[in-house]
């Protein structure tokens, strides 16, 4: 055991070691020593104000007026892109600008475009109206060419005089009309022209035939193009044109000024994200004494201490400030948050293990094991090596596009698998490795590595389809034997292959979460859990499953004929019985009736000890003193042996019997559950297999079968697209699935607390970039 | 080829494996030490799962039957 206190620590194994530190800093630098604590990224503040409302703190203004700058920041990105400008990306050699500056360039900026814009809508309701006009003109001039042509020129002052908006009519100028005596009125006509909403003419014209008693003419023309009289058409054509000039004048000014903030706009949406951070934060800090320094808490990882120093000593510098920041480590009551540090590859699998809970400060990190066993168990699940090289190629297209599609903003199931491409990777070649073994190839099999071992018994294979081929040869070297695809008998033995091959896997992975619980008990030091919690543990589960998996062992090695069903379940209903035929060692029957009373012996050693002797450790330490401080009578046992803290606090026998007699039956009861649950990797792996025949011989084989192009090109793209669709991603995603059950339930169920909270260092780079 | 010499074979691959990992990517003490268990851990799943299949078929309790057809 003292080989394993030799080695070096590993990478990922344990979280980081933490620190909590307190800085004191002088009020003139503290914005920049923020600041540039959130550019390195590795001090998380604890905020020690935060049963104040965000109204009480200290630097509520700053705070909202970032707010007003982060708006117009969103009101000029809106404006941008209504004016479908692209963002111009070319780097600005700007000099830095102060915060103040900022603020009222903003606000310039935004009177500005402000008043442009109402400008130009003022401008385009004018373009509007006059645009109307002309359509008026051009349509009435048509309907009045057919009247008395002398009378056109008092005609067309009429229409000038007159237009109608929509349901709003102007009739001074008739009135004018009618004051009027003379010719005008030979016609015996008025009449008024206007443009009018299509979905109102009709109940306009009722309207007017009820109001003139019927003694009307109504007529109207939808609004298009129309040849008409040339001397008022322009005037207004003229004016048209004129507006049109402003409106274009006008449009291109604003685009200018939308250019010329575009091309900062980044950089000052950046720079106002950034201080509102670090307000924020500096809002965490409370005031000391004298009032001339903030006083803030943290946690840090111990590597990080002496950058976080040479950060604060560039601070006071660059501040000009008299004093230095303090900065030094003090006891916490909490446990520390936990980090790891994890580079592209870990990363995804330390997110999935994070899904499940975070890891308590220093315990194993599953991870560790992770990385490896999870793409096997997909493997084993997902094994054919056609799939494995579609899969493969999946994930290189996304490796090698890795930094253009890290930049880009990505749909959300992209952006799952962008995340997860080192995941698919490792398990698209574990899937064509399980696909070799397997031996199926879009389940067709290959004789890749060798003859088969199976061939006729006699020359004329009279009987191949009664009682089959035998064995003449050395096992075929590597997988299964492609003799067994299409027969009668492939199933059944395939079944018993994968089954036991299942529980084969189970019972090793189990091991390795108990052995990891050992481990994790010898670094917190405490010899109770190992004792009294890991060894009945170790002795139960192997003396059951472990002979299990040494009876398929052996089965396998000597060929024979015991039915393991049988011999596991009398193992319990009648031990001392006679084994007979199914007998595979020498003095089973002891053997067994020694394993089972193991087992029986196993369950009161992993329930009673340990909280009995937890009991007695607590009243030798709190001995004789029976006024004890009143504390919460919960207690976290496993990490109170660890810690070096006193805590008077009340014992609850009944409570830590109670946790431990739950800890104990899921362990008894989990057992078999567990070592039950292995076998979905036989079954998916049997329904993947399943489904890749259907769809080879019943699809692509009967298509191939018929003559004609067009029915096989049918058949290869039915072929292909429920190759893709339902194999590649529904099977992908369920094996994915039941993969990460494995780990989580039966794996990490082991041993595996999860009951830490991670580190969330204040940082620049993992600041929320704003929503589009 | 014989159980041995393949399990001696899927050896000398986790021994080669370790060797490039350490050549390839030498990240001081504690890297490397995961880097060794990543391949470890890979060699036994791999060695487990041909093992376990070779095992199967070295006695066969059932021999193919051709289907009709």
């Amino acid at each position: 055991m003292e080989f394993f206190d030799n080695l070096p620590a590993m990478d990922l194994m344990r979280s980081e070691k933490m620190t909590f530190v307190q800085l004191i800093i002088p009020f003139e630098s503290a914005h920049r020593a923020i600041s540039y604590l959130g550019e390195l990224g590795l001090l998380q503040f604890r905020d020690l104000n935060d049963d104040k409302s965000p109204f009480q703190r200290t630097f509520v203004n700053q705070v909202k007026r970032c707010g007003e700058m982060s708006r117009k920041l969103r009101f000029f990105k809106d404006q941008i892109n209504k004016a479908s400008l692209l963002p111009l990306t070319h780097p600005t050699l700007q000099p830095d600008i102060d915060l103040e500056e900022l603020e009222t360039q903003l606000a310039e900026h935004e009177t500005e475009l402000v008043e442009m814009n109402a400008n130009g809508e003022k401008l385009r309701q004018t373009y509007n109206e006059l645009l109307e006009f002309k359509m008026v003109l051009q349509k009435a001039g048509g309907f009045l060419v057919s009247a008395q042509s002398h009378k056109v020129t008092e005609d067309r002052e009429l229409e000038e005089n007159l237009y109608l908006n929509n349901d709003y009519i102007e009739r001074a100028s008739l009135l004018e009309q009618e004051m009027q005596p003379g010719p005008s009125n030979q016609a015996g006509l008025r009449f008024i022209s206007g443009i009018i909403c299509k979905s109102k003419i009709l109940r306009f014209e009722r309207m007017l035939f009820r109001a003139t008693r019927g003694n009307m003419f109504f007529n109207q023309a939808p609004a298009e193009e129309y040849v008409m009289d040339p001397v008022l058409a322009e005037k207004v054509l003229s004016r048209l044109s004129e507006l049109e000039a402003t409106l274009d004048a006008g449009i291109r000014h604003r685009n200018t000024a939308l250019n010329s903030i575009g091309s900062h706009l980044k950089k000052w949406t950046d720079m106002v994200r950034k201080e509102k951070a670090v307000y924020d934060t500096l809002n965490m800090l409370n005031f000391d004494v004298t009032k001339k320094c903030l006083v803030g808490e943290g946690w840090c990882p111990i590597f990080a201490k002496p950058q976080i120093q040479e950060v604060l000593q560039r601070a006071t510098f660059d501040s000009n400030s008299q004093v230095g920041i303090i900065f030094h480590v003090m006891d916490a009551v909490e446990s520390p948050p936990t980090y790891f540090r994890t580079n592209k590859f870990t990363h995804a699998f330390q997110e999935i293990v994070d899904a499940y809970g975070v890891a308590r400060y220093q315990e194993a990190n599953p991870v560790v094991y992770t990385v490896i066993t999870y793409p096997f168990l997909f493997a084993v699940m997902f094994g054919d090596w056609g799939h494995g090289i579609c899969l493969l190629l999946g994930a290189l297209i996304l490796i090698a596009r890795e930094r253009r599609l890290g930049s880009q903003k990505l749909g959300s199931f992209m952006e799952l698998a962008f995340g997860g491409r080192y995941v698919i990777l490792l398990m698209a070649v574990f899937s064509i490795y399980c696909g070799l073994i397997y031996n199926e190839f879009f389940s067709v099999p290959f004789h890749i590595f060798g003859l088969s071992a199976y061939k006729c018994r006699d020359s004329t294979c009279s009987d191949a389809r009664t009682t089959g081929l035998i064995k003449y040869r050395d096992t075929y070297p590597f997988g299964v034997d492609p003799s067994w695809r299409g027969n009668r008998s492939e199933l059944p033995f395939l079944n018993s292959l994968k089954m036991k091959m299942s529980i084969l896997f189970g019972v090793a992975q189990m091991n390795l979460g108990i052995i990891l619980s050992y481990f994790n008990a010898r670094f917190f030091a405490s010899s109770l859990d190992i004792r009294y919690q890991f060894v009945p543990q170790m002795i139960f589960f192997n003396s059951l499953f472990g002979y299990l998996a040494l009876l398929i062992l052996i089965k396998w090695c000597t060929g024979s004929q015991a039915d393991l069903y049988h011999v596991m379940i009398y193992m319990f209903l009648s031990p001392t019985d006679d084994i007979g035929d199914n007998q595979l060692l020498w003095a089973q029957r002891p053997l067994q009736i020694l394993l089972l009373l193991l087992a029986i012996v196993a369950v009161p050693w992993m329930l009673f000890p340990k909280p009995l002797i937890l009991r007695k450790i607590h009243i030798e330490r709190f001995q004789g003193r029976t006024y004890g401080l009143l504390g919460t009578s919960e207690m976290d046992l496993d990490s109170e042996l660890g810690s070096a803290r006193q805590r008077h606090e009340e014992f609850n026998f009944s409570e830590v019997l109670v946790h431990q007699m739950i800890h104990a039956i899921e362990f008894v009861l989990g057992a078999v559950s567990n070592t039950a649950s292995y076998l979905r990797l036989w079954a998916l792996s049997l329904a993947h297999s399943e489904l890749s025949t259907v769809f080879y011989e019943k699809v692509l084989l009967l298509a191939w079968g018929f003559d004609n192009i067009l029915i096989r090109l049918a058949g290869l793209a039915v072929f292909a697209f429920a190759t893709a669709f339902i194999l590649l991603m529904m099977e992908t995603l369920s094996a994915f699935l039941h993969a990460l059950r494995l780990h989580w339930v039966e794996f990490m169920g082991k041993f595996y607390f999860a009951d830490g909270y991670k580190f969330r260092p204040f940082s620049f780079a993992s600041l929320p970039e704003e929503d589009d | 080829m014989g159980f041995l010499i393949t399990s001696l074979i899927f050896i000398v691959a986790g021994v080669i494996g370790a060797l490039l990992a350490r050549i390839c990517c030498n990240r001081g003490p504690s890297g490397n030490l995961f880097h060794l268990t990543l391949v470890i851990t890979t060699t036994v799943c791999c060695w487990m799962m041909w093992a376990i299949v070779y095992l199967a078929q070295m006695n066969p309790l059932i021999v193919p039957i051709l289907s009709e057809g």
